[in-house]
C-alpha cells in the first residue's frame, strides 16, 4: 500500500491549481451571475490538454491517469463546480465511453476532435450525455427514445432532458431503445432532426447549460452505434462509475475551498472581542467538516486509483457518489453558517458553492438509487431480491 | 389542557389564507426573479388590518395577540418567505420595539400608521462590527439641547431601502456600553442625514430589501427616544424575543409547504412502475419530516400562548427560532431530493424555497446565538453564568 | 335605506373527494365558503352603504361547525346579522325559504332591497331570488353585475346575451347577483376579532330568531321530497397508449373511429 501521490502527480496538481486560480477563480462569481461558460476559458483549458485529459496521446490527449484527472477536477471544483461538471461530462461520460467501448474507426473519428475541442479555431465543443427522459429519471430501464433500423441506418426519435453541455455540444452520446435493447449512439449535433431546446434555469451550476434535446426522425449510420445493440446499459453504468469519481473529486474541491474561505473568515472576524475561530462552536463546525473532507479525499483517490486499475468499481462508485454528495452539501452548509450574514450574500463565494453542491445529490442518479445499488452488493450471494 | 384554536383564530387563519392565496402566491416567483419588494401587497395587507395583527386596537391594530401573529406568519411562510420576512421586519421587530417600550404619543404617532400599512418600519441593530455581538455597536448619539445627533451606520437592515420609520440603537454613553450606555431611537428616513448606502445581493429572500444605512449628523428630537435613555439594548432584546417566535412560525409554514409539495409529488411521480410513495426511502423522509413539523407546530403555538398569557418565554422563543429554522431547512432539502431534477430548477417553487429557507438559521441572531441564549438560561438556574 | 343580504354557506369543494367506485362523497376537510353569489351580493350591498349610507343586515339559517358565515359578513362590514333557527329551515327548499324570508322582512319592519346570489354553487339552483320576489310581490332584477341607487330607484347592469343592458326598477326590490359580478372585499381584521370576541359593539350583532316565532311552521311544506342519494354512472377508465408517436397517434385514431357510431 502506498498512499502518496507520485512526483508527477504532485507536479500536475500544482499546475492544475495554478490554472484554476489564474483563469477561473477571478471570473467564477461573474460567470455564475451571467450563467455562461465562455469559450475563451474552454479554449485555454483545451490548450492545456484538459479537454482530452485521460485520452492517449495518439488521440491528442494528455494521457493522464485517472488519479491525476481527479486532481484536475478537484482543482477546478475548488474555484468553480460548473466548469468541473462541464468538463467532467465531456471527458468522463463522453470521451472515455468512446475510448472504452468504441471501434477504432470511432476513436479515430471523434476522440481527436473531442480532445481538441472541435475542428480547430474558436470552435470549442464539449461532448454531451443524453440518458434522462421526462419519464426516465432514476429508472432508465424503460426509455421512450426509440432507435429503429431503416436499411443501413438507425432512425432515432425521442426527448432527452437535463442534457449537460446541451447547447454547446458537438456530439451527443444518446441512449435509446433499439430492437436488441438499450443502445448507445454517437450523434453529431448538426445531424438533421436534432434540436436543442429549453435550458433549465437551475439553483446552482449556473454556467452549465442543461437542455432538453429533441430527436425527431434523426438518422445515423449503423457505424455510429457505440458497441453492440443491447450494450447501452453497460456503457451507461461504466460511464456513471467514472462520473461518480469525477463528481466526487469536484466535490472534494468545493469542500476544501469552502473550508479555507471559512477558516480565513473565522480568523479575521472578531465578535465578543475575539476571532470567532476561538469559539468551540466554530471549531466544531470546522473540525467535523475536516473529518468529512479527509474521509472523502481518501475515498475519491481510492476510487480514481481503482478506475486506473481497470475493471468495474462495483458499489464503490455509488459509495463515492453518496458520500461526496452528503459531504459537499453538509460542509458548504456549515461554512455558510460560519460566515453568518456574509455567507448568505452572493458577493461572497459560499452562497454559490452551497447552491452548486446541492446538485450532487441528484446529478448522476439520486442518492436513494445509489443506496439500492449498494444494498445489492451487501446482499449479493444471499437469497434476497433487491430491486429499486 | 386544550390545544384547539379558538373560533377567532380559525377565522383569522381563513382570512389570511384567502388573502395569501390570492395576493401573495401569484407574485412569489416574480418578486424573487425581479428582486423586488412587493409594496402593493404590503399596503393591501395593511388595509385589511393584518399588519396590526398583534397590536392593540387603540393603535390601529387588530388585537389578535401572538397566536394571531403566528398564524399570519405561518400562512405567509407557506407561500412566500420574502413577504413573510418583509412583514416580520416591519411589525415583528421594527414596529415591535415601539409596541414594547414606546410612549402613548409615540404609539399614536408611529405605531398606528405602521399597523395600518401606511408606513413601513425597519429594525436597525446590526453593524459591520456588531453582528452576533450586538452590544459592540459603535453608532454614536450625542445630546445637543432638545435633540440627539446620530453618526454611524447599520448593515443588513431588512426593509432598510424603503422603510419610513427605523428604530435603531446607538451608543449614548461609551463608558457604560450596552449596560446603560445604549439608547433606542425612532428615526424617520426622510430626515436629513439618513442615507441608504447600498442594497445587498442575496442568495434568497430576494423579494426583500437588505440595506446598509449611513447616518451623518442625523438629528433626532428627544421625544423620539424609545424607552429610557441608556436602556435601548433591553428594549431591542425584548423586541427580538418576539421576532424570534414569529420567525419560527414562518419556518413552520415553509416546512409545511415543503412537506405538502413532497407528498403531492410522491403521489404523482412514477418510476420503476410505481408511485414514489410506495418506496420506503420516500416514506421515511416524509414520516420523519411530518413528525418534526408537528413538534414545531406544538412548540410555536404553545410559546405564542405563553406570550398571550403573560408568561416568561425568552429561551422558548430562541428554541422556536433554532428548531424552526433547522426543520425548515431540512424540509426544503428533502423536497428538492424528492422532486429530483425538478427540485433543482428555478421553474418550480422548491428551488426558491431552498434558497430562502437558509436565511432563517442566520438572521435575528444566528442559531449559535440562540443556543447561547438557551444554554445561559438553563445554566443560570443552576447558578452558572456563561458568557458568549 | 335597509338592505337585506342572504348568506348561505356551501361546503368548500376543495375539501371534497368523490369516490365513483364506492359511490360516495368523502368530506376530507369540512370547511364552508359563503355561497359565492351571496358573497358578491354582500359586496354590492356594502358598496351602496359606502356610497350613500345604508343599514346592511345579513341573514342565514344553516348551522355549521364554527357558526361563522354571518360573522364573516359582519367582519366585512354588515351592521347586523340574523340567524334563523328552528324547524326545517336549514334544509328547506327554495319555496319554503322564500316564505320564511318574507316573514323575516316583515319582522324587521320592512326592507328597501334584498340581495341574494343568483345561482347556487352546489346545486345549480337559481330560484330563491325569484321566489322571494314573488312572495313579497316586489319587482326583481335577475343577474345584476352592478347595482346602484339613483333617485330612489334601483339601477343595475345585467347581461343579455353578449350585451350588457342597464335596467331600472322601483324600490323595494329583489336583486340576484352572479358569483363573478363583484370581487368581495377582505374582512376588516379588527372587526373580525371583535365579532368573535363580542367586543367593540359587536356583542349584540348576531340575533337569533326562531322560525316558529315568525310564522306557523305548519305552512312550511316543501314542494319536493328527498328520496336518498345517487351517483352519476361510472365513466369508463382511459387507456394508456404506448409506443412511438406514430403508433400512439394511430391507436388514438382507431379508438376514436371505433367509438363513432356508424
Ligand atoms: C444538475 C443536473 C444535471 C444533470 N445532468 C444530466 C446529464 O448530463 N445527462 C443526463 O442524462 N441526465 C442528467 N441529469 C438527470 C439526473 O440524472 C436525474 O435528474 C436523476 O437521475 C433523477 O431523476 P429525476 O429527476 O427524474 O428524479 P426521479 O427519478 O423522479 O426521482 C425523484 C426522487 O425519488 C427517488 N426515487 C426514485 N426511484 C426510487 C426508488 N426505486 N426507491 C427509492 N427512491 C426512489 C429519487 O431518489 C428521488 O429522490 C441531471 C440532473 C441534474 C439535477
Ligand atoms: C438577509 C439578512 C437580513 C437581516 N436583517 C436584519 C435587520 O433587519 N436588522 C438587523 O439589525 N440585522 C439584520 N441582519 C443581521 C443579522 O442579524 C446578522 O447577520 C446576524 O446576527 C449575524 O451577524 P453577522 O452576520 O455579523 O455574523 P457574525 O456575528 O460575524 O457570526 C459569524 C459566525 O460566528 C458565529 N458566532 C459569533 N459569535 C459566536 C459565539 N460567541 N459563539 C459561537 N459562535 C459565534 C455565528 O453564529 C456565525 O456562525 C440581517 C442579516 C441578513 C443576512
Amino acid at each position: 500500500m502506498d498512499f502518496a501521490l507520485s512526483e508527477e502527480q504532485k507536479m500536475f496538481r500544482a499546475m492544475f491549481e495554478d490554472f484554476s486560480k489564474k483563469e477561473i477563480a477571478p471570473v467564477a462569481e461573474a460567470l455564475d451571475h451571467e450563467e455562461t461558460l465562455p469559450l475563451t476559458i474552454l479554449e485555454k483549458a483545451g490548450r492545456q490538454g484538459f479537454l482530452g485529459a485521460t485520452l492517449p496521446e495518439e488521440h491528442l490527449g494528455a494521457d493522464l491517469d485517472f488519479v491525476s484527472y481527479a486532481l484536475l477536477m478537484e482543482a477546478l471544483g475548488r474555484d468553480c463546480m460548473s466548469v468541473a461538471v462541464s468538463l467532467g461530462t465531456h471527458v468522463s461520460l463522453v470521451a472515455m465511453s468512446i475510448l472504452r467501448h468504441g471501434s477504432e474507426a470511432q476513436k479515430e473519428a471523434y476522440l481527436g476532435i473531442l480532445a481538441a475541442g472541435g475542428d480547430g479555431g474558436r470552435d470549442v465543443r464539449l461532448g454531451a450525455f443524453a440518458l434522462t427522459e421526462p419519464d426516465a429519471g432514476s429508472d432508465t430501464s424503460r426509455l421512450q427514445t426509440r432507435a429503429g433500423m431503416d436499411g443501413e441506418e438507425y432512425v432515432i426519435d425521442g426527448v432527452k432532458t437535463w442534457v449537460a453541455n446541451g447547447e454547446m455540444t458537438g456530439l451527443f452520446l444518446v441512449f435509446a431503445e433499439a430492437p436488441g435493447g438499450m443502445t448507445a449512439f454517437l450523434i453529431p449535433a448538426d445531424t438533421d432532426g436534432v434540436t436543442v431546446g429549453y435550458r433549465e434555469p437551475t439553483l446552482g451550476l449556473r454556467n452549465v447549460p442543461f437542455n432538453t434535446v429533441y430527436l425527431e426522425g434523426c438518422c445515423v449510420p449503423a457505424a455510429n452505434r457505440l458497441g453492440e445493440e443491447g450494450d447501452g446499459r453497460e456503457i451507461a453504468e461504466a460511464a456513471g462509475e467514472r462520473m461518480a469519481v469525477t463528481l466526487g473529486a469536484a466535490a472534494l474541491g468545493v469542500v476544501e475551498d469552502s473550508l479555507e474561505v471559512a477558516a480565513q473568515f473565522a480568523t479575521e472576524r472578531v465578535q465578543f472581542g475575539v476571532p470567532i475561530a476561538e469559539k468551540q462552536a466554530i471549531q466544531n463546525l470546522m473540525a467535523e467538516s475536516t473529518v468529512d473532507a479527509e474521509a472523502l479525499r481518501h475515498l475519491v483517490y481510492h476510487g480514481a486509483w481503482q478506475v486506473d486499475r481497470g475493471g468495474g468499481l462495483g458499489s464503490v462508485g455509488s459509495v463515492v457518489k453518496v458520500f461526496a454528495a452528503r459531504v459537499a452539501q453538509q460542509v458548504t452548509n456549515r461554512m455558510v453558517q460560519v460566515m453568518g450574514g456574509y455567507g448568505y450574500m452572493e458577493d461572497y463565494p459560499l452562497a454559490r458553492k452551497y447552491r452548486d453542491a446541492r446538485a450532487l445529490g441528484l446529478i448522476g442518479g439520486p442518492t436513494e438509487l445509489h443506496y439500492v445499488r449498494i444494498a445489492e452488493r451487501v446482499f449479493a450471494g444471499r437469497d434476497v431480491a433487491i430491486t429499486p | 389542557m386544550d390545544f384547539t384554536f379558538s373560533r377567532e383564530a380559525k377565522a383569522l387563519r381563513r382570512m389570511v389564507r384567502a388573502f395569501v392565496e390570492k395576493e401573495v402566491a401569484p407574485i412569489a416567483a416574480e418578486i424573487d426573479r425581479e428582486h423586488r419588494v412587493p409594496l402593493g401587497v404590503m399596503r393591501k395587507l395593511g388595509k385589511t388590518g393584518l399588519l396590526g395583527v398583534c397590536f392593540p386596537q387603540e393603535y390601529g391594530g387588530m388585537g389578535a395577540g401572538e397566536v394571531g401573529y403566528c398564524i399570519l406568519m405561518e400562512e405567509l411562510g407557506r407561500v412566500c418567505t420574502s413577504t413573510a420576512t418583509n412583514v416580520g421586519a416591519h411589525i415583528g421587530i421594527g414596529a415591535m420595539a415601539i409596541h414594547v417600550d414606546g410612549t402613548e404619543e409615540q404609539k399614536l404617532r408611529y405605531l398606528a400608521p405602521l399597523a395600518r400599512g401606511e408606513q413601513f418600519a425597519a429594525f436597525g441593530l446590526t453593524e459591520s462590527n456588531a453582528g452576533s455581538d450586538a452590544a459592540n455597536i459603535s453608532t454614536r448619539a450625542v445630546r445637543d439641547g432638545d435633540e440627539w445627533v446620530v453618526n454611524g451606520g447599520k448593515v443588513y437592515i431588512t426593509n432598510g431601502g424603503y422603510a419610513d420609520v427605523v428604530t435603531l440603537i446607538a451608543v449614548t454613553d461609551p463608558a457604560l456600553g450596552a449596560r446603560g450606555g445604549v439608547t433606542a431611537f425612532i428615526v424617520e428616513s426622510d430626515w436629513p442625514g439618513f442615507e441608504v448606502a447600498r442594497e445587498e445581493d442575496k442568495m434568497g429572500i430576494r423579494g426583500t430589501s437588505t440595506a446598509e444605512l449611513v447616518f451623518d449628523d442625523l438629528r433626532v428630537p428627544h421625544e423620539n427616544v424609545l424607552g429610557k435613555v441608556g436602556e435601548g439594548f433591553v428594549t431591542f432584546m425584548k423586541a427580538l424575543d418576539m421576532g424570534r417566535l414569529t420567525l419560527g412560525a414562518a419556518c413552520l409554514g415553509g416546512a409545511q409547504a415543503a412537506l405538502d409539495w413532497s407528498v403531492a409529488w410522491a403521489r404523482t411521480r412514477e418510476q420503476f412502475g410505481t408511485q414514489l410513495a410506495q418506496k420506503q426511502s420516500i416514506q421515511w423522509m416524509i414520516a420523519d419530516l411530518a413528525t418534526e413539523v408537528e413538534a414545531l407546530r406544538s412548540l410555536v403555538y404553545r410559546v405564542a400562548w405563553m406570550v398571550d398569557t403573560g408568561q416568561p418565554f425568552t429561551e422558548l422563543a430562541a428554541m422556536c427560532k433554532l428548531y424552526g429554522s433547522e426543520v425548515a431547512s431540512r424540509a426544503v432539502d428533502m423536497a428538492v431530493q424528492i422532486h429530483g431534477g425538478l427540485g433543482y430548477s428555478r421553474d418550480y417553487p422548491i428551488e426558491r424555497a431552498f434558497r430562502d429557507a437558509r436565511i432563517a438559521e442566520i438572521f435575528e441572531g444566528t442559531n449559535e446565538i440562540q443556543r447561547i441564549v438557551i444554554a445561559s438560561r438553563i445554566f443560570r438556574e443552576h447558578g452558572v453564568r456563561i458568557s458568549p | 335605506m335597509r338592505i337585506l343580504v342572504i348568506l348561505r354557506r356551501v361546503l368548500d369543494p376543495a375539501g371534497l373527494v368523490a369516490h365513483a367506485r364506492l359511490r360516495r362523497l368523502f368530506i376530507n376537510r369540512e370547511e364552508y365558503l359563503i355561497e359565492p353569489g351571496d358573497h358578491a351580493a354582500l359586496e354590492a350591498a356594502l358598496r351602496i352603504k359606502d356610497g350613500g349610507g345604508a343599514e346592511v343586515v345579513v341573514v342565514s339559517g344553516q348551522p355549521e361547525p364554527d357558526d361563522d358565515t354571518l360573522r364573516r359578513g359582519l367582519a366585512m362590514g354588515a351592521d347586523r346579522a340574523i340567524y334563523l333557527s328552528g324547524a326545517g329551515f336549514a334544509d328547506a327548499d327554495d319555496g319554503v325559504a322564500a316564505e320564511v324570508l318574507k316573514a323575516t322582512v316583515e319582522r324587521l319592519g320592512g326592507a328597501d332591497l334584498v340581495l341574494v346570489g343568483m345561482t347556487r354553487l352546489d346545486t345549480g339552483q337559481a330560484q330563491l331570488g325569484p321566489r322571494l320576489a314573488g312572495a313579497l310581490g316586489w319587482p326583481q332584477i335577475v343577474g345584476a353585475w352592478s347595482v346602484e341607487i339613483a333617485d330612489g330607484r334601483i339601477r343595475a347592469v345585467r347581461r343579455d346575451g353578449d350585451d350588457y343592458v342597464i335596467v331600472e326598477t322601483d324600490l323595494p326590490a329583489v336583486v340576484t347577483v352572479p358569483a363573478k359580478a363583484l370581487e368581495p372585499r377582505y374582512p376588516d381584521g379588527a372587526r373580525l376579532i371583535n365579532v368573535y370576541r363580542g367586543e367593540g359593539g359587536m356583542a349584540e350583532a348576531v340575533l337569533q330568531w326562531d322560525v316558529a316565532d315568525l310564522m306557523d311552521p305548519e305552512g312550511l311544506v316543501p314542494l319536493l321530497e328527498g328520496r336518498g342519494r345517487d351517483f352519476p354512472p361510472e365513466r369508463e377508465r382511459g387507456v394508456r397508449v404506448e409506443g412511438s408517436i406514430e403508433e400512439a397517434a394511430q391507436a388514438v385514431a382507431e379508438a376514436l373511429r371505433g367509438r363513432r357510431p356508424g
